[in-house]
């Protein structure tokens, strides 16, 4: 009888360790495909910038500067290798796209321009998207993250050797302290 | 708790299936009236009788909910002719965007068709079903006078309701319903007095308005929790708090969107004073929270006051007064007023000339298009188009810059758009010996140049008898020098009005005059000497 009940109790424990594992693997598997996502968008980014600039190079003829400046931060992302070169190379291609489409606000000619208009939202609809993936990317590493330290799983992780998945980091720049505004509120 | 999307997701509410229960029981009682009130015959019959009653009612009911709950929001879209949005418009495509926007934000686990609503009101609203369809509807009215963040905010603002689940309770709500209080209204139009005075109508009306206890189970809380979830997508409690400032001051759509509707929307298309107010009974019966809470609530996180955000409204709805393009009206060659017109489009008209009269929209006198600067870089722009070279000078009459051009193997000043000619004195005896070897003189020039000797003639004669002076038509300036030219007849012989400037030697001829010069000399043209001489 105690045969059995020890048998029983080792069956739901490995029904348990079953369930837990398989529960990992799958959190670790969405943290790894969001991050795919991730490069996925940044493609996109790639993609469109040659497009933009080609339209937009004849009316800015006096910003020459500007558009060197994103074509070469394209080529840079384009070719960065490693995570860390790579989000400093993206991070230097959104500056210099920020400085560009700044520097288009100046050119009527341009808004009334429906192919450009198009692109730019294309655009920025594509930051939107990066700005997301890194978004559901780190709301899932905080989720895989919070199954592997609680617990009981924490015994699973430590047992099959789950390692932890790193945060997307902001850029430094935008860390900067948010001008607070001291107005007076109703 | 921080609310992601996961947790959202997650989130399984014990008062949906609550909620489902007392919906079915309502429904039910209802149904089971109305039924009753159909059916002749005194209502005091067997018991039997009612218990075939409920049992028919339980059953036509559920096949009803069933039908009604599980294809709700093709019931909806259909019912507010939402049109999917088109690709090729560019706010249509904006909101598209932001839909596959969100669905990278919540990691695709859900799928979320978009729509447009054919209305000028300002509302959006969600819907999803028991078949796991969900939609994000924005009326045309609002699509297009919100900016791209506030867009974003309305859409992660939906985004919340469906993923958290509530937006099925009140779509399954809002369809029954919906359908049953329409079928009401059918039956107490069409029916005589002895049905709509019969006990049972009154009690299956008096259900309906329980109807809206449902509203008891669609907390207000729900609205403030899709703000916040909508403020951790977009980082922008702003765009939204500015979005329900605009909303809170429009037309939501009262009476296009129907009753039954109101809950889906992301305010309430009917402005309440329930839904303005707070305390027990209004938390329990209003499905929308105070608008002026919800923006307190943003702005703080914002930390942007409300007088600051009205401000900010004011200015950019004053901006967009000013800065909206001037209108222009001009006369056409048909000497009628056409208008209004912005500078783009003025571009665009191929008779337009700096010498056309235009008047701007702001109640200024006509002028001539050429003491317009904006319209001037038009005509900058076409002489540039063409590739012509600029010689230097502006022309007299439109003061645009002349070019130079080829007349007669030798050059000439011309202006691209009065066709009037420049001349070095020098060369007009050249022009002169070569007339017909370029340009032969036509029938049209030779009767031009008739004509105008006839009427010069005439003048000249009735200038000498009245003694009267030059000078009616102000003088032109020299394009060189700019003093004012000397105008007269090219040569007592030859009358053909031209301008001469004497300090530089040019001669500035107006369109055709230099042509009918040569024609006159070429053919040896006279003026009939017996005009008749006026008194």
């Amino acid at each position: 009888m105690a045969g059995w009940i020890i048998l029983g109790i080792f069956v739901l424990g490995i029904l348990w360790l079953i369930v837990i594992y398989n529960g990992l693997i799958a959190k670790r598997n969405d943290v790894q495909g969001s991050w795919k996502q991730i490069d996925v968008q940044l493609n996109r980014r790639h993609d469109l910038i040659p497009n933009l600039v080609s339209t937009v190079k004849g009316a800015l003829e006096f910003e020459q500067d500007t558009l060197e400046k994103v074509i070469s931060a394209r080529a840079k992302a384009v070719g960065a290798t490693g995570p860390q070169s790579k989000a400093e190379a993206e991070n230097m291609l959104t500056q210099a796209l920020g400085k560009l489409f700044a520097v288009m606000e100046n050119y009527p000619d341009l808004k009334s321009n429906q192919n450009v208009m198009q692109l730019q939202e294309e655009l920025t609809s594509t930051e939107n998207r990066i700005a997301f993936a890194r978004q559901l990317y780190n709301d899932l590493v905080a989720n895989y993250r919070t199954a592997l330290q609680v617990f009981p799983s924490n015994f699973v992780s430590s047992m099959f050797n789950f390692r932890t998945e790193e945060y997307f980091e902001a850029p430094a720049e935008t860390k900067a302290v948010p001008a607070v505004n001291l107005s007076i509120r109703k | 708790m921080p609310l992601t999307f996961i947790d959202i997701e997650r989130q399984k509410n014990w008062r949906i299936v609550l909620f489902f229960l007392v919906l079915m029981a309502l429904y039910l009682l209802a149904a089971a009236l109305f039924f009753a009130a159909l059916l002749p015959g005194p209502l005091s019959a067997e018991p039997r009788f009612w218990v075939f009653l409920v049992i028919a009612a339980a059953l036509t009911a559920s096949i009803h909910f069933w039908f009604s709950a599980s294809n709700a929001v093709d019931t909806v879209v259909r019912r507010l002719n939402a049109q999917p949005p088109d690709l090729k418009d560019d706010v249509h495509r904006m909101f598209a965007n932001i839909i596959q926007e969100l669905h990278v934000v919540t990691g695709a686990k859900r799928n979320i068709r978009c729509a447009v609503i054919p209305s000028l009101s300002l509302n959006a609203l969600a819907a999803a079903d028991l078949k796991g369809n969900a939609v994000i509807a924005i009326t045309e009215g609002l699509l297009s006078r919100l900016s791209r963040p506030q867009v974003e905010a309305v859409v992660a603002h939906e985004a919340h309701h469906i993923l958290s689940g509530d937006c099925l309770e009140t779509t399954v709500a809002a369809s029954i319903f919906g359908t049953f209080s329409s079928a009401m209204e059918k039956v107490r139009y069409s029916s005589s007095n002895r049905l709509f005075a019969s006990p049972a109508f009154l009690l299956a009306w008096v259900l309906l308005q329980l109807g809206y206890l449902v509203n008891l189970f669609i907390s207000r809380e729900r609205e403030y929790r899709a703000d916040a979830a909508a403020v951790r997508m977009t980082r922008n409690p702003l765009a939204l708090a500015e979005t329900l400032h605009f909303l809170s001051r429009g037309w939501r759509g009262a009476g296009f969107i129907g009753s039954g509707f109101e809950m889906l929307c992301i305010v309430n298309p009917v402005a309440t004073t329930l839904d303005e107010t707070e305390g027990f009974l209004p938390d329990l019966l209003s499905t929308h929270p105070p608008i002026k809470k919800r923006l307190e609530i943003l702005l703080q996180m914002a930390r942007v006051s409300i007088t600051e955000l009205d401000a900010n409204a004011e200015r950019r709805s004053g901006r967009k007064g000013t800065d909206a393009q001037e209108r222009y009206f001009v006369m056409s060659p048909a000497r009628l007023w056409q208008g209004p017109f912005t500078a783009g489009e003025l571009d665009a008209l191929p008779w337009l000339s700096p010498l056309t009269w235009v008047a701007n929209g702001k109640g200024k006198t006509a002028e001539r298009a050429w003491k317009d600067p904006l319209l001037n870089t038009i005509f900058l722009r076409r002489l540039a188009g063409d590739g012509r070279i600029e010689s230097g000078f502006t022309c007299p009459v439109c003061k645009q810059p002349l070019v130079t051009a080829a007349y007669e193997g030798t050059q000439i000043v011309q202006c691209g758009f009065c066709a009037g000619t420049l001349v070095e004195n020098g060369r007009i005896p050249r022009i002169i010996a070569r007339t017909g070897r370029e340009r032969p003189c036509t029938e049209r020039l030779n009767a031009l140049a008739r004509s105008v000797l006839q009427q010069n003639q005439a003048r000249n004669i009735y200038r000498k008898v009245a003694a009267r002076g030059a000078g009616q038509v102000p003088l032109l300036p020299c394009p060189k020098c700019k003093n004012p030219m000397f105008r007269g007849f090219y040569s007592t012989a030859h009358l053909i009005e031209v301008d001469r400037c004497s300090n530089c030697g040019l001669t500035w001829f107006d369109q055709d005059e230099l042509e009918m010069l040569q024609c006159l000399i070429e053919n040896r043209l006279l003026p009939d000497i017996t005009v008749a001489v006026k008194d």
